[in-house]
């Protein structure tokens, strides 16, 4: 066990996470799946299941049409709509709690996760990158704060008063007081999960791209996608902006500074879409 | 004319991103939630009690005509003019034109390349300045994300800083 593995150890506690998902995620990249394969993967996690036609149901089909089992609903909302589905609900468990020691109220680690995501797939699919992946990254690029909020509590506050002050990066701080920061954290927790390289690097080094080789750009378009999420309002938390701008992440895509408003622009219509198609929107949530 | 009374209950009034609020309704309450590098801009005739809230996103609309014909408040250089001829339109004088602003956040970036908090703030500068207004009070920049309200009767402006407990305020006619 490393001092990685030890830090998460001491802390105690990892937030639950449903064993089908990378699975499921394995699923995703093969060219032919059928309703079977999936329902057969997460019959075996009756809640999520049951997560799973309650959103389908309640949101998406409406009460007069209601699929009747988990097999009707993959066919009628196609697997990767499912798959997103899955996901979101069951990264849910971790991700909604407040963490305080962030100053993270109720749903706005979640929110930020969702927007991240969506602003991720947004630069992947803009460049024929893996827009699967790229969805999952962005949706748990910051889980390790679930786990490293716990380790800190007190050391957190005094930790943020001087920040803004010395201009220092968070995960600088974090890196400071416990050897290790946010994004180190979350990596790991996705190795343990058993997540595919590419998650775990992208998350691993989603504050510096570069490192993640060989997979720096699914890194670069996570880099990119939580700065487009703050940008637009879903970077919360005390002093939220204190991270470092990496311009590597542009050279990294080949893309020019000015792609960014374009994207921005594409993530807000991700948003007006997820707004009509989950009645959730994330200006109110 | 003094402040108008809110007859009934204050009702709350949420400004989407790329949109905007323009009203004389005392009971309102107009609220613009988080705002990053985004920008909110309030405008009060404290004479007429006429508000108006603004939230935008990015500085130059020449970067997607498209969406400036169809979401004009989505950028600095379309939404602006909008918000000060729609308050015009309902009766405020544009002498008494009072504008707050807040947002524009930054990440720390020494090469100015991912600064659209800033661009944002400049455009915004320089249209107000075309126009001879004058910003009252802002709290704009730094590492946080706000949320901005306005009331109508009395044109009061309050920001909720987020991961700090408190609003606190920002102008008062």
């Amino acid at each position: 066990m490393d001092a990685l593995d030890t830090l998460i150890s001491r802390v105690g506690y990892l937030p639950p996470f449903p064993r089908q998902v990378p699975l499921l995620l394995e699923l995703l990249n093969k060219d032919e799946v059928n309703a079977e394969q999936v329902v057969a993967l997460l019959e075996y996690d009756p809640s999520l299941t049951a997560n799973v036609m309650r959103v389908c149901n309640s949101v998406m089909f409406g009460s007069s049409s209601p699929a009747n089992d988990l097999q009707e609903a993959v066919l009628r909302l196609g697997f990767k709509e499912v798959c997103r589905l899955v996901l979101v609900i069951s990264s849910s468990n971790a991700l909604v709690p407040p963490q305080k020691a962030y100053g993270l109220e109720t749903n706005e680690l979640w929110k930020h996760s969702i927007a991240t995501a969506l602003a991720t797939t947004a630069i992947a699919e803009d460049l024929g990158d893996d827009a699967n992946l790229a969805f999952t990254a962005g949706l748990l690029h910051d889980i390790g704060k679930v786990v490293l909020a716990r380790a800190l509590d007190q050391s957190y506050a005094d930790m943020f008063a001087d920040l803004e002050l010395s201009q220092t990066a968070t995960t600088e701080a974090e890196k400071k007081l416990f050897g290790f920061q946010h994004a180190e954290v979350g990596g790991r927790m996705l190795a343990r999960w058993r997540f595919s390289a590419p998650l775990v690097a992208a998350v691993w080094f989603h504050h510096d791209p570069m490192r993640a080789r060989p997979h720096e750009r699914l890194a670069a378009c996570v880099f990119l996608g939580n700065m487009i999420a703050h940008f637009m309002g879903h970077g919360y938390g005390h002093l939220a902006f204190a991270f470092r701008g990496r311009t590597e992440a542009l050279d990294i895509l080949g893309l020019e500074p000015n792609s960014l408003p374009r994207y921005m622009i594409d993530t807000f219509e991700a948003m007006e879409e997820l707004k009509e198609l989950l009645h959730f929107d994330l200006a109110t949530a | 004319m003094g402040t108008p009374e809110v007859i009934g209950i204050e009702q709350k009034l949420i400004v989407g991103v790329g949109d905007m609020a323009v009203s004389n309704n005392p009971n309102l309450v107009l609220t613009t939630y988080a705002l990053g590098s985004c920008l909110g801009i309030g405008i009060y005739d404290p004479v007429m009690h006429i508000a108006g809230l603004l939230h935008v996103m990015l500085p130059d609309s020449r970067i997607d005509a498209g969406r400036a014909t169809a979401r004009p408040c989505m950028f600095v250089d379309s939404g602006v003019p909008l918000l000060i001829r729609s308050a015009h339109e309902l009766g405020a004088a544009r002498q008494r034109m009072q504008i707050t602003v807040a947002g524009g956040a930054q990440i720390m970036d020494h090469t100015g390349v991912f600064n659209i908090g800033k661009r944002n703030l400049q455009a915004l500068s320089e249209l107000l300045a075309q126009n001879s207004l004058q910003i009252v009070a802002s709290q704009v920049g730094g590492l946080v994300n706000r949320t901005m309200s306005m009331k109508i009767a009395t044109g009061s402006v309050t920001l909720k800083v987020s991961g700090q407990p408190q609003e606190i305020p920002l102008w008062t006619p």
